[in-house]
């Protein structure tokens, strides 16, 4: 494992009444892959946006990538975002422009690649999604899976060092979830990728995972590998896992 | 009472106070030396200005010809009635160039530009394409609210110009059927009466509307918080709140340059 990706320390959040999490401790190395898993509402969600620097804590301490988004200056946000990418529950794609401009967007923002170059990068990218024939199509066109495979492409075409997928099962079909988990497993092992997920059932996604943080009303009940979380002692994990 | 009136003052300060501050930031971003997203930028001003400008000539030419042939059959009918017949063109430049112009056309630009700035800002907003835009580490000033200000300014320029042109020529050569005043005088008429700072004011009190018009609506487009029956409400605010601040820029704009 590499150094910390993510450290959160004691951190309390809310977002409205809506979620919130209490004393949540949780390092993440780089190049670890970790599921944060609870049923709705269980501050999963709040968690992951913790994690991506995308929601500030009331207190405690949150490290992204070595950055304090609490403390960081504008440029220095400006370089973490570049460096996180983050997949929303919905697929929260611009819906005026293309998928494959939806794709371009980070690269013709933050670099100032030709667009031949970005061309080449972004259908790249989306056919590894598996979406390549979608390129010309507009969001409302797309199946709710297609739209969240495209909402992945555009989290992994810049050099993305975090990837943060919220719901990942969400939309998905069996195909999708294949090809879904496939694409982690490749950036995981060809380019180191950190990865944090949020899902609300037990799934195949389990095995590609080193860790399960289970959560229960915004805190952490327990952290162990897929194989063990059946195991932990805890009536919400046993509804969780089946085994009430 | 009292009350109502000191709660009513402040929420109109802050309300002026985040107008004048996104105003601000877009126009830093305008001028930022960072290159990022500049072709993004200049995509969606284009888009804007096809948009905002070159879709509303139809709707924009036909309400200059009308109001044109207006103002032109009242006041060649009604001037020589009272001995000043030889004033028609400064009726024209005063009613159709300094005021009627500019503000007739920024009305036509909030009706269907402004609303469509405030309800595409606010969807996505519900859509959550706002938050994708940030955690992208995206500007969305400099993504959605700087675009759209530059290209409103210079299609509401344009528009302007155009309005007075058609308003001006074509509102004549119809009411031509009524008067009997030469083509040729009545143009070296306008010419006369027309003076550079007239010309002048136009172009600035459109690229004012044009910056009011962009900068209220991205502000009330951005200010949905999560729930789809926002949009409209906050596109009413829009329309009412731009439609004010221009009369009010019109008027100080007015009595500034030509109350002597």
């Amino acid at each position: 494992m590499g150094t910390a990706a993510i450290e959160l320390d004691r951190v309390m959040a809310n977002e409205g009444v809506l979620a919130h999490v209490e004393e949540f401790s949780l390092t993440v190395h780089g190049g670890e892959a970790v599921a944060l898993v609870g049923a709705n509402r269980s501050g999963k969600g709040l968690a992951l946006k913790l994690c991506a620097g995308l929601a500030a804590p009331a207190s405690g301490s949150v490290r992204v990538l070595g950055v304090d988004p609490a403390a960081a200056s504008d440029e220095e946000m400006l370089h973490l975002r570049r460096r996180v990418g983050f997949v929303f529950a919905k697929p929260a794609l611009i819906s005026s422009l293309s998928v494959y401009d939806n794709v371009a967007v980070p690269l013709r923002y933050h670099t100032e690649l030709p667009e031949s170059a970005i061309r080449e990068r972004v259908m790249a990218c989306l056919a590894e999604c598996g979406v390549e024939v979608l390129h010309d199509h507009l969001p409302a066109g797309l199946t709710m899976g297609s739209a969240r495979l495209v909402a992945l492409a555009r989290a992994l075409v810049p050099d993305t060092e975090l990837l943060c997928v919220d719901e990942a099962l969400f939309g998905l079909d069996a195909g999708e979830l294949v090809r879904f988990r496939g694409l982690l497993e490749k950036y995981r092992r060809d380019k180191g990728l950190t990865i944090v997920v949020s899902v609300n059932a037990p799934t195949s996604l389990f095995t590609l995972m080193d860790r399960l943080v289970l959560m229960r009303d915004g805190r952490l009940v327990a952290a162990c590998p897929p194989a063990e979380a059946s195991r932990v002692d805890d009536p919400m994990v046993q509804d969780f896992f089946g085994n009430n | 009472m009292i009350a109502w009136t000191g709660r009513k003052t402040v929420e109109g300060v802050a309300y002026a106070a985040d107008i004048l501050f996104l105003g601000f930031l877009a126009f830093k971003e305008l001028f930022s030396p960072a290159r990022s997203g500049r072709g993004e930028a200049s995509r969606i001003i284009v888009r804007q200005i096809l948009f905002t400008g070159v879709d509303a000539l139809p709707v924009v030419g036909a309400l200059a010809l009308m109001l044109g042939l207006i103002v032109i059959i009242q006041a060649g009918l009604a001037l020589p009635q009272v001995g000043a017949g030889e004033f028609l063109a400064h009726i024209v430049v005063a009613a159709l160039v300094r005021e009627l112009g500019p503000l007739l056309t920024a009305f036509i630009v909030v009706w269907r530009s402004g609303t469509a700035m405030c309800t595409e800002l606010g969807n996505m907003r519900v859509g959550q394409e706002i938050d994708a835009i940030e955690a992208m580490g995206i500007s969305v000033v400099r993504f959605l609210v700087m675009p759209r200000m530059v290209g409103v300014i210079v299609a509401l320029t344009c528009l302007t110009v155009y309005f007075d042109l058609v308003a001006i020529i074509g509102g004549f050569l119809v009411a031509k059927v009524t008067l009997t005043i030469p083509f040729l005088v009545y143009l070296e008429d306008i010419g006369r009466a027309l003076s550079v700072t007239d010309v002048l004011i136009t172009v600035v009190k459109s690229a004012l509307f044009g910056l009011v018009i962009a900068v209220i609506c991205c502000h009330h487009g951005l200010s949905v918080v999560g729930a789809v029956t926002e949009v409209p409400q906050q596109n009413a605010r829009a329309m009412l709140n731009t439609v004010a601040a221009c009369l009010v820029l019109d008027i100080l704009v007015s009595v500034g340059f030509y109350v002597r």
